[in-house]
């Protein structure tokens, strides 16, 4: 579910990406409760520290609060809508540039789109 | 600050342990310290627990010698040291007449988390060895907790168990000094790595920081060994 790389970045910024990706798949909603930073630090076996600076980041992108003495939750008003449009955006954007250096067009990769999505197939 | 070392020098006869080595410790940290066999690694970790005098220089642990603040210093060593005939309650009556800072129910969860049997160490396989010594260590109220090759040599189960146990019970008035060569398993726990090379500090750096920049702390291993 979180799948950390320690090739891939710091950790805290890999467990910002894996909340949001769990609010952008609705695998996690709005209301719902983070584990303690203890207890996930124990399951991905990282720094207690390293989760702690992840809910920090977290809370100052406005996703999560925390409420005292019960623990991190996901906020209400968060903006699911605009955290799904941006991960698209970025998985957008890495796809254009693999293109790009392929030397192809906007137009090819459209149709490489449309080839491997099912719709794509049963229209051809 | 919690622990330092100012300029220590450890002689074997004609060789160094460590040389010149400076470095200080912080409350909250988990540092990882790594190395290849032979490059320090047991010589730093001796001198912090003040069981090797350093041949030049001064070791502090919070502000005293390390030999005059035993009761602050928990140390695990390498070597598979335990009476054959002990059972962890066995373990558990030495340890509380030796050390007064020695914490029973905490022992008491570790060795359940740690899934430790209760019989005697000789009929216990390495890593529950290894895990029984663990939770001896860290049953212990001390603030320098320092731990000679906790995971080397012993199944992925017990280093997955350990690993959390040491997350699990993290506390921010202690630090932690891991010395481990098996890198990329435990480096995720570390927030300070210090690698030693021929018993000089070749690397001091935050893990984080290392990632930032697109690195392992492995990586970064690799790179300042080669």
């Amino acid at each position: 579910m979180w799948n950390l790389d320690v090739e891939a970045g710091p950790i805290y910024a890999q467990i910002v990406r894996g909340v949001e990706r769990m609010l952008a798949n609705g695998k996690m909603k709005p209301g719902d409760k983070l584990p303690s930073a203890r207890e996930l630090a124990a399951s991905l076996k990282v720094n207690p520290n390293t989760v702690i600076h992840a809910y920090s980041q977290l809370e100052m992108a406005q996703i999560t609060e925390t409420r005292r003495g019960l623990g991190t939750f996901v906020r209400e008003d968060v903006n699911v809508e605009g955290i799904r449009l941006r991960i698209l955006q970025e998985a957008a954007l890495r796809f254009l540039t693999e293109v790009q250096s392929l030397g192809l067009s906007l137009e090819d990769a459209q149709k490489a789109l449309k080839k491997v999505s099912p719709n794509g197939q049963r229209e051809a | 600050m919690l622990a330092k070392l100012s300029n220590v020098t450890k002689r074997y006869g004609k060789t160094d342990g460590v040389h010149d080595l400076s470095l200080e410790l912080y409350p909250g940290q988990a540092v990882g310290l790594l190395g290849l066999n032979g490059s320090g690694k047991t010589t730093t970790l001796k001198l912090l627990a003040g069981m090797l005098f350093p041949t030049q220089g001064q070791v502090e642990v919070l502000g005293k010698a390390p030999r005059e603040n035993r009761g602050q210093i928990a140390y695990l060593s390498d070597a598979d040291n335990l009476y054959a005939w002990m059972t962890p309650a066995d373990a558990e009556r030495f340890m509380v007449g030796l050390y007064p800072d020695f914490n029973l129910n905490r022992y008491r969860e570790l060795l359940a988390f740690l899934e430790v049997p209760k019989q005697g160490y000789r009929s216990m396989s390495r890593g529950q060895r290894a895990r029984l010594r663990l939770a001896m260590v860290l049953a212990r109220d001390a603030r320098l907790f320092l731990l000679d090759e906790p995971l080397s040599g012993i199944d992925v189960i017990s280093r997955d168990r350990i690993l959390k146990s040491l997350v699990l019970e993290w506390r921010e008035d202690a630090c932690l000094v891991l010395s481990t060569h098996e890198v990329s398993e435990a480096e995720g726990i570390f927030e300070r790595v210090l690698l030693l090379k021929e018993g000089r500090l070749a690397m001091d750096a935050k893990a984080e920081d290392l990632r930032s920049r697109g690195q392992s702390v492995k990586d970064a291993f690799i790179e300042v060994l080669a």
